[in-house]
């Protein structure tokens, strides 16, 4: 009975940390709300719960829940320490997202015909673009909020997914995907075929400029490269590519205003610090403010930072539980990354093999665009930090595909169940 | 209250550091028995049905059954399973022209083959897709070869 409390059990980690945080902050605030611990024991019950429900349901592989536990962890002890009500719906957020997350699992193991269904991927992103370019409000900037009765959400973020998806679907048979039955001769279909996935592609750029979108533009175009790299056959078609995005890039720097901002601001923040240079060097004075072990949770300004729940909780992770803590983000971030690989290689299902890649491309590079743009790496585009950024749409588009690389990931798993040669 | 203060800190950042390495260690055992095994694919092998996480000793996901093997405890074995429950020469599996038998070699808690309890010294012989029980672990038995 004793064996369940043992150091090698990672699970156990997770609930010692957040055992640790919330009696910190419970002591440390000078509040005594009882709604901190409640919230602790809270969050504690329901990742144990999903993870008992992974391990016992042979759901796959457990050690991607296990990771994205414990960077919830670290999200929702942060965001209710910089504003506990935002902190408590985080919390509910994240109730609704583990239901998701098994949810998704489930119908997409069950549904078996997601390779057939490429039309209406592009037809439902069209859609929700569509959708938000009409009834979209502009909130921080953004013109991508769809408000349905005090509720508002992201339509951007089912778009990313069904890109995705679209991706998986050309290259389960490149360069045959449509016109299949049509009269064309080979090489006029290919060509048709590789145009509308370029088309495609650009169709998706082309609203989210109309929205302003910048994160998501880089985002969705280094999918785009990542995955025509690896699972693109034909060398020549790739370069044309890639020299064909250089244009595009200077033509954004020199004759939009918002990207030559942005740049600029990278190069040099100091020569602006009260306007432009505002964000980037907060978040640079909270980061350097923390140290290696950081002032303690409570106990910093990170409240100086503009939008510190969502894109820039980094610094604010930094600034309160130390440079060390932050790099434990990142490798964490790594690992995951690693597991959706790892995954990956031993699918056999072309369809799958894609997705899964797609899904892990696209949350490794969403942590590289943020984390980068926050420590001033890379130029910032304000784009959420998956798992830990406040945000209920970011937060369980994350879970649904989280859901699905853990679907792929049961394929390696399923000769358990006593089915032997079943795959081979 | 500065140094509990201080004391706290180091104490998150070495729990978040133990959390990664605990399942950098687990990952690890995983890729290592994912190696073991493509070393060996035409092989029959013995698969384990337990979920490795919930054994507190030490094994594979798979081993390999190219020769007589014995199970058991001891480090003189050729399959090692450090599982309390398991004798320390618990079982032995002979391959008499290409068919596989398992017998108990007098252990205290038993053999199983197929939920049915091996008498000592009774060979019992091994198809695809037998399950064998000893101790708290549960295998698999898969001959690919003898199949087709």
């Amino acid at each position: 009975m004793f064996g369940i409390f043992t150091y090698r059990k990672p699970i156990n980690y997770i609930i010692l940390i957040n055992l640790l945080a919330y009696t910190y902050i419970f002591y440390n605030m000078k509040l005594y709300k009882f709604d901190t611990l409640a919230l602790g024991f809270g969050v504690i019950l329901l990742l144990c719960t999903a993870y008992c429900i992974i391990l016992k349901g042979r759901l796959g592989d457990e050690y991607l829940f296990l990771i994205v536990s414990m960077l919830l962890s670290i999200g929702i002890i942060m965001i209710y320490r910089l504003d506990n009500g935002i902190g408590i719906r985080q919390a509910v957020w994240m109730a609704i997202g583990i239901a998701m997350f098994i949810l998704s699992c489930q119908i997409f193991r069950w549904f078996k015909r997601w390779e057939q269904l490429a039309v209406y991927y592009m037809v439902a992103a069209v859609f929700l673009y569509l959708i938000t370019l009409i009834f979209g409000r502009n909130i921080n900037g953004a013109t991508n909020w769809i408000i349905i009765k005090g509720q508002s959400f992201q339509p951007l973020e089912i778009s990313k997914i069904l890109y995705i998806f679209f991706l998986a679907c050309y290259f389960r048979k490149p360069d045959r995907l449509f016109f299949e039955n049509s009269k064309y001769t080979k090489p006029m279909k290919l060509r048709l075929n590789r145009m509308t996935l370029v088309g495609f592609t650009f169709l998706n750029i082309g609203f989210l400029m109309l929205q302003r979108e910048w994160g998501s533009i880089i985002l969705i175009s280094l999918i785009y490269i990542v995955v025509l790299y690896v699972f693109g056959k034909d060398k020549l078609f790739y370069f044309f590519n890639v020299v064909f995005a250089i244009p595009i890039a200077l033509f954004g720097y020199f004759f939009v205003h918002h990207i030559k901002v942005r740049i600029d601001t990278w190069l040099n923040p100091w020569a602006d610090i009260a306007g432009k240079g505002y964000q980037i060097t907060q978040s640079l004075f909270a980061i350097s403010s923390g140290g290696y072990f950081g002032t303690g949770i409570g106990l910093g300004r990170p409240d100086l930072v503009p939008a510190v729940n969502t894109d820039f909780i980094f610094s604010a992770i930094c600034e309160e539980m130390g440079v060390l803590t932050g790099v434990a983000v990142i490798l964490l971030y790594m690992m995951l990354t690693y597991r959706g690989l790892k995954i990956v290689i031993k699918v056999r299902n072309g369809f799958n093999k894609v997705l899964g890649f797609g899904i892990t491309t696209m949350l490794g590079l969403q942590t590289f665009i943020i984390i980068g743009g926050v420590i001033k790496l890379i130029p910032l585009t304000g784009i959420t930090l998956p798992y830990i950024s406040y945000g209920g749409s970011s937060l369980l588009s994350s879970f649904v595909i989280l859901g699905i690389l853990q679907a792929i990931s049961k394929d390696d798993f399923a000769d358990m169940d006593g089915e032997i040669n079943e795959g081979e | 209250m500065g140094i509990i203060r201080l004391l706290m800190n180091f104490v998150f950042v070495l729990v978040i550091y133990c959390f990664i390495f605990s399942v950098i260690r687990l990952i690890y055992m995983d890729i290592k028995s994912m190696n073991f095994f493509r070393a060996n694919e035409n092989s029959p092998y013995l698969k384990l049905i337990n979920q490795r996480e919930m054994l507190n000793f030490k094994v594979e996901e798979t081993y390999a059954v190219t020769k007589n093997s014995i199970i058991g405890r001891s480090d003189k074995n050729d399959i090692i399973i450090k599982d309390p429950f398991i004798s320390s020469s618990h079982a032995q599996i002979t391959i008499r022209d290409g068919d596989f038998f398992i017998k108990d070699l007098g252990s205290k808690n038993g053999t199983f083959a197929n939920e049915n309890t091996l008498k000592e010294g009774y060979e019992q012989r091994l198809n695809n897709g037998d399950k064998i029980r000893l101790g708290q672990v549960e295998f698999l038995f898969v001959n690919a070869v003898s199949d087709k």
